[in-house]
């Protein structure tokens, strides 16, 4: 297994959709910065009685927004991208225990997209901070940083659910394009229709929607977003555990049964 | 690279046993079985679509079959440990991610069999990539991915080579390289199986063939038998054609007037036709036994096989 696991990090490493993809999510915390820099400007020059009134959605959980996606681009890349040239039967002759497979590249594509997906939101909350300083805006953090450390450590576990769950799609969909359509129908598609489904299902349906899991295992609630509020910290881990293990059953089930 | 006693004794490796295929509803192979011994090159022969991509793939673990089995050294492909390091394929040389460069991509392939740095440096070397280590393949020609799936099947240094079609997109440089890349592993003791739609291809490298039509086995034979098995009778030039054609023609032998002004002769072996000629006098300029081309035993054979979409094809 520690085998498979060195390869499979060597392969995501080696490609280039990797580094597209941690490009991206770099440059997105610079956009974060530039919004953070835009609105301390704009505060700057409002009267004072009008600036308790302005608002800035928090960055960090903005960015979290964009890595999501771009992360479950990469998870449904790492293994459609195998499927689309074929390299997959190279990748099977080299691993002839898919299963194993599946675990490897569960876990590297996890903890690239934990580890980067923590820092990119750290990295937008810090930025943020010394950007706006003391201006008061609504939705920006009053607390000092390390309090918001739970917060933002649910939030690289969310971006965390959506690399595998991006993994698992293009497993079980093995064509990049199914596998993106159904990741943005997750990310964005669903979230709209459920926003507009009629009260209590909108909260409760928003509750256990992935984009609003971080929130809820935070206890912060998603004030700022469609997502609900209903559920403890507890049930919404549970609930993102099981955005991970049963797609990753289904996933374990196709790659074994099926010709490579 | 280490030797191997050649396997002199019967001894087969790759063992195909009533193999069977189907996709759907469309049968790929049909209750095919064959071996594969050590020592030599074998060439895996039949018209594309024959099921031969099938067969490999089926023995590499990466499809299921309906039934019947495939051993390599009496196991089945999945059981083993660091499979790269027992048996090197080369399935389809384009089916690689153009991002990444030789060594990016021979160096998770060496991991994940533990394969040491030094072996990846050694089969580009081989190869003849060391100078495109480390140059994006996606910028490779045809000829190049090749050359660099030949180094992905030569990674674990494997007693066992299954290779489809190596030599497409090849330049003739490339494709003499190969033939006597594969003939030396033969050589060693290694076992060798190559596929090829080609017969112009095998005769000049194989020296046993497996050759299938429809998914079914339609000889296992060596090149030597296979021509054997289709004389074409014996060409003979005289300057008094006529009344040579006539002899012969009382002694029992069949004789057709050849496109080239000589005399095709069956039934009689060249050295009754030259005693008779002698004989009577008659002077020969040339006496030679023909044999079919292989290329033309392979189609009749691959024909029958088409027509009759079953056993072996007679002439």
């Amino acid at each position: 297994m520690t085998d498979v696991l060195a390869a499979e990090w060597r392969k995501l490493w080696s490609a280039r959709s990797t580094r597209l993809v941690l490009a991206v999510v770099a440059a997105s915390v610079g956009l974060m910065a530039l919004l953070a820099w835009y609105a301390a400007n704009l505060w700057d020059g409002l009267p004072p009685a009008r600036r308790s009134t302005m608002g800035l959605a928090p960055l960090p959980g903005l960015l979290e927004w964009i890595a999501s996606l771009c992360f479950a681009v990469l998870g449904v890349i790492s293994f459609t991208g195998e499927y689309g040239t074929g390299m997959i039967r190279l990748t099977f002759t080299a691993m002839p225990s898919r299963r194993s497979v599946l675990a490897a590249k569960a876990a590297v594509v996890g903890a690239l997209a934990l580890a980067c997906g923590l820092a990119a939101v750290a990295a937008t909350s810090l930025l943020g901070r010394a950007i706006i300083g003391g201006r008061t805006m609504r939705g920006q953090p009053t607390e000092p940083f390390l309090q918001e450390l739970p917060q933002l450590g649910a939030m690289g576990l969310s971006i965390t659910t959506f690399a595998l769950l991006g993994l698992f799609a293009g497993a079980i969909a093995r064509s990049t394009a199914a596998a993106v359509a159904v990741l943005v129908a997750i990310w964005y598609v669903i979230p709209i229709v459920v926003n507009n489904v009629p009260a209590p299902w909108d909260e409760r349906l928003g509750s256990v929607l992935p984009g609003a899991l971080a929130g809820q295992m935070a206890g912060t609630g998603n004030p700022y977003s469609v997502g609900g509020s209903l559920l403890s910290p507890l049930a919404a881990l549970a609930v993102t555990a099981a955005y991970v293990l049963v797609p990753y059953g289904l996933a374990a089930a196709a790659l074994s049964r099926r010709d490579a | 690279m280490r030797g191997r006693g050649a396997a002199r004794d019967g001894r087969t490796v790759i063992d195909v046993t009533d193999l069977t295929k189907g996709y759907g509803g469309t049968v790929a192979v049909d209750r095919l079985t064959f071996h594969v011994k050590p020592g030599r090159v074998t060439g895996f022969l039949g018209p594309n679509g024959a099921g031969k991509s099938t067969t490999m793939r089926v023995i590499l673990g990466l499809d299921r079959p309906t039934a019947g089995t495939a051993l390599i050294g009496g196991r089945r492909y999945g059981e083993m440990r660091h499979p790269l390091r027992e048996v090197g394929a080369l399935l389809d040389a384009t089916a690689v991610q153009g991002g990444r460069t030789p060594l990016g991509h021979l160096g998770w392939i060496a991991r994940s069999n533990r394969i040491g740095r030094e072996r990846v440096a050694a089969v580009l070397e081989l190869a003849g990539l060391a100078g495109a280590a480390r140059t994006r393949i996606g910028r490779f020609s045809l000829g190049m991915k090749q050359r660099l799936g030949i180094a992905a099947a030569l990674l674990g240094d494997p007693g066992v080579l299954m290779l489809d079609e190596p030599v497409n997109g090849l330049d003739p440089d490339g494709v003499r390289w190969i033939r006597g890349l594969l003939r030396g592993l033969a050589a060693e003791g290694r076992t060798v199986l190559l596929s090829s739609h080609l017969m112009s291809e095998m005769e000049l490298t194989a020296d046993h063939l497996v050759v299938i039509g429809r998914g079914r086995l339609i000889a296992d034979t060596s090149l030597g038998e296979l021509a054997a098995r289709f004389p074409r009778g014996v060409l003979v030039r005289s300057p008094r054609t006529g009344e040579l054609a006539r002899l012969l023609a009382e002694a029992g032998a069949a004789v057709a007037t050849g496109a080239e002004g000589g005399l095709t002769v069956s039934g009689l072996g060249a050295a009754e036709i030259g005693e008779l000629a002698a004989r009577h006098a008659i002077p020969v300029h040339e006496v030679t036994p023909r044999t079919a081309s292989l290329e033309d035993i392979y189609l009749r054979l691959t024909d029958g096989a088409t027509e009759h979409a079953a056993g072996r094809a007679e002439r």
